[in-house]
């Protein structure tokens, strides 16, 4: 199964649905990542981002649309889509909770053709990972680590991180980060990051996609999301209205301090600040957004869909 | 090597990076043929996106600044204009601290003039 557009497509989702008894998950996502490009997953808690991870692994079953991963159907080709991805779950999953780490890494070792020993033992070694524990025994942090492991050495062609950084203490916060940089740069994997904290990944992904309620209310390459989202400091008069030609625009109107407005829009700079002035205020200055930032304007603003 | 970057500021990060090479060229921590770290160490350290060093050493090479030898890696090339290099640097802070006096409203010439009255940035005063 081949994306529509093209071949470098890593992972498409079309219109995928996914129900819990009467809770809808999954509300018609439609995920696109380049193959090669590290796509951060926003959202808040409870908006589908797991749900999201298992449904490309055919961890879950989808009650509506298709995924498609690495070229595979997930619906036909599970085991094929999870042999070519490493996963790192939001929780552990509870399985082989008296197996010790070493044995269990040795166990999962033999599932991957691709699995390489040598340098299984480095990131054993820059995480401080407990290998003479079972599982069960091992603290959040340590339980992380573990999977880390799995799911880096046998350098798949798809990362899918759930909250890769969750429970680890801040300097082994940076060294997994680290570590994720230079795998990435040396075997190009596509990754997908779902996480809370944007500050630690935002100089490391290159698409954003944001989930709210089960769905995705915004997708876009990080270089267009930054050129088109822009913070404007308006001097406007005390009863100004923002006019109707942009107002579809504006995703945020900050409390106003003094007499200067700020507010944050998308869209072609010129364009909004000709029609800002038109209407009787002035811009005083325009300044880029940060993605971290970005990510919480998308997830609060009704207007987030422009870029959808 | 003393790279910094700001994920928070508002210039893109290749551009960030363009400009620490050329700040520690100016400043002599970089000298001509001394190696630029690998790609792979760079995002590493920083822990940044790949794409963007490879984008931000791309642009330093067709600008002149480095040079890159094939499976070896990325060296400082020897400046042609080492003065220039300086003037530019210094251009640059001039710009940001105009841009930060007119925000707060100031003219240029009231910020030369603080400037000739503010203690010397070592701790002395400008006498």
């Amino acid at each position: 199964m081949n994306s529509p557009e093209n071949g470098s497509t890593a992972v498409w989702t079309e219109g995928l649905v996914k129900r819990f008894g009467r809770e809808v998950a999954l509300d018609g996502v439609s995920l696109s990542v380049p193959e090669g490009g590290v796509y951060l997953l926003a959202g808040t808690n409870g908006a589908g981002k797991s749900t999201l991870l298992r449904t490309l692994l055919n961890a879950e079953q989808p009650d509506g649309g298709r995924a498609c991963v690495l070229g595979l159907d997930t619906a036909h080709d599970g085991p094929a889509v999870r042999a070519q991805c490493g996963y790192v779950p939001e929780t552990g999953e509870g399985a082989y909770r008296w197996l010790r780490a070493d044995r269990f890494l040795a166990h999962i070792a033999r599932f991957y053709p691709g699995w390489d020993n040598g340098y299984a033992t480095q990131i054993v070694k820059r995480l401080g990972v407990r290998l003479d524990r079972p599982l069960g025994t091992l603290s959040k942090g340590q339980a992380r680590r573990v999977q880390i492991v799995a799911a880096l050495a046998h350098r798949p062609r798809l990362l899918l991180l759930d909250e890769l950084t969750d429970g680890l203490d801040p300097l082994v916060r940076f060294e997994a980060l680290s570590l994720l940089a230079a795998h990435l740069a040396d075997t190009g994997a596509t990754a997908i990051l779902s996480t809370h904290l944007v500050g630690e990944v935002d100089t490391l992904v290159d698409h954003v996609g944001v989930l709210r309620a089960g769905k995705l209310v915004a997708q876009r390459p990080l270089v267009e999301l930054m050129a088109r989202l822009r913070r404007y400091q308006v001097d406007a008069p005390e009863d100004w209205a923002p006019p109707a030609s942009i107002s579809a625009a504006i995703l945020r109107r900050d409390p106003s301090m003094g007499r200067s407005l700020r507010l944050v829009a998308a869209g072609q700079e010129r364009d909004l600040a000709s029609a800002i002035d038109a209407s009787g205020a002035t811009v005083r200055e325009t300044s880029a957004v940060s993605l971290t930032d970005a990510v919480p304007i998308l997830l609060q603003s009704e207007n987030s869909h422009v870029f959808a | 090597m003393g790279f910094s970057i700001d994920p928070q500021a508002t210039r893109p990060i290749y551009v960030q990076i363009m400009d620490e090479v050329r700040r520690l060229i100016a400043l002599g921590d970089l000298r001509t043929d001394d190696p630029l770290p690998s790609v792979r160490q760079l995002a590493a350290d920083l822990r940044v996106n790949h794409n963007t060093i490879v984008q931000a050493y791309r642009e330093l090479e067709r600008d002149d600044v480095v040079y890159v030898r094939r499976g070896q890696g990325t060296f400082v090339a020897a400046q042609r204009e080492p003065a220039a290099g300086r003037a530019k640097l210094l251009g640059e802070v001039a710009e940001r601290a105009a841009t930060d006096a007119h925000r707060h409203g100031f003219t240029t010439e009231e910020l030369i003039e603080a400037l000739e009255l503010a203690p010397d940035a070592k701790g002395g005063t400008n006498e």
